[in-house]
């Protein structure tokens, strides 16, 4: 499989809480923010990105509340829970060690 | 003419067998994913039609989205497994203990059964609710059968009365839970199965239960407790599981060791009667799971 969509796929529950810490937002908004914040770098097939969602819920780190728009829409706005935040510093602090480090190898291996 | 965004969710709903609020509204949310979507496509130019179909491509596989947020959605807490198997084990102290045949330690566990099943009906069907539930048809299967055996004539006028009613109740049960899942009623009719194939090796000749019985009961005990021990274990397997496959192979387990257990105990000695509620007992737990693999293919 390719290695750029492995990555993401290990990597996408820490995308999505850090987009939500940001502010509350919903699906269709956050497909749009990860491919604007990455300058089109992660486009992936944007169902996949409900099971996620759901399974990050699940588990208790953000929670879906439906909202009514003045139009009359609906739409599904997630927050990021206290456990949530806890979590994503904890990968923040794990992800900055490790690109710190593979970031270190690879310059050694270059130069 | 269906709208492309209307087939697809269709598709979704078809394939997602998990509680109806759950599924309306992650069915909901891919909706209003869609028209947005759509909405935008339209507005950079392209027509209703154009735009409904690369919106749907975009989402991706409907049967996948469904196949992943079953997954989320399917696996039960330990908590949950354990109290989903909790009727079995009961079942099978009961037969350890020696205590099946204390009609006060059998009523307060049938009681015990009818209060969580009616609870857990009442409460949003939750997972752990149907092995409750299958304990719970029981007496009103086995009422009918045992009104058949009341003395001259009695028993069909009897039976003429109550049939009806019982096969509204069960029929109502099965099917509602079947809407919900056809795994669930493969679950729920399991303790019928181990039940029904027990009762059907306990008869002699022509008769529907052999004189002695109770004693026949008594040696079979220890593969009596193996099949109900089999069964916890399976419905244990079944809740803790997660792709829908291993699910439908944890249901095959217990039939097979059941009717092991019964040919051995037995050793192969069975009645017509016998075959006849082994047959009933195999299908109503057999077809589930064959409409499901049907669903797959």
């Amino acid at each position: 499989m390719n290695y750029g969509r492995e990555l993401l796929k290990g990597n996408t529950d820490s995308l999505l809480l850090c987009l939500i810490s940001r502010r509350p937002t919903y699906g269709y908004q956050i497909v749009k923010e990860l491919e604007k914040r990455s300058n089109g770098y992660f486009q992936f097939k944007e169902g996949t990105l409900y099971p996620a969602l759901h399974r990050l819920e699940r588990d208790n780190l953000i929670s879906g509340k439906w909202q009514i728009l003045p139009n009359g829409q609906q739409r599904r706005y997630y927050y990021i829970t206290e456990r949530g935040q806890q979590v994503l510093a904890n990968r923040l602090a794990t992800w900055q060690d490790f690109s710190t480090a593979v970031k270190a190898v690879m310059q050694t291996e270059t130069t | 003419m269906v709208s492309s965004i209307s087939h697809y969710l269709n598709r979704f709903k078809d394939c997602l067998h998990i509680d109806q609020n759950i599924k309306d509204g992650v069915a909901e949310e891919l909706y209003t994913h869609l028209e947005e979507k759509t909405q935008e496509l339209e507005e950079n130019g392209l027509s209703k039609e154009e735009a409904g179909k690369i919106a749907v491509q975009s989402l991706g596989s409907p049967e996948l989205i469904a196949q992943q947020i079953y997954e989320t959605h399917a696996q039960g807490s330990w908590k949950e497994a354990l109290f989903s198997a909790s009727p079995h084990l009961l079942v099978a102290l009961l037969f350890t203990s020696y205590y099946w045949q204390n009609i006060v330690y059998v009523s307060i566990i049938l009681a015990s059964t009818v209060g969580i099943a009616i609870y857990g009906w009442h409460r949003g069907k939750p997972v752990w609710l149907f092995p409750w539930l299958g304990y719970y048809l029981m007496p009103v299967v086995i009422t009918g059968i045992l009104l058949l055996s009341l003395p001259q004539g009695w028993g069909w006028i009897a039976a003429l009365i109550y049939i009806p009613l019982a096969l509204f109740v069960f029929i109502h049960i099965v099917r509602q839970t079947a809407r919900r899942d056809w795994l669930y009623a493969s679950l729920m009719l399991a303790p019928m199965l181990v039940t029904f194939t027990w009762f059907s090796s306990l008869g002699t000749g022509n008769e529907l239960l052999a004189s002695d019985w109770i004693a026949r009961l008594q040696t079979n005990a220890l593969w009596i407790v193996i099949s109900f021990v089999a069964l916890a274990g399976a419905t244990i397997a079944f809740i803790r599981l997660k792709p829908r496959r291993y699910k439908i192979l944890s249901l095959l387990v217990p039939p097979l060791i059941i009717l092991l257990s019964v040919t051995m105990a037995s050793r192969g000695n069975i009645n017509s009667w016998g075959w006849l509620i082994l047959f009933f007992s195999l299908s109503a737990f057999a077809i589930p799971v064959w409409m499901q693999a049907r669903a797959y293919q």
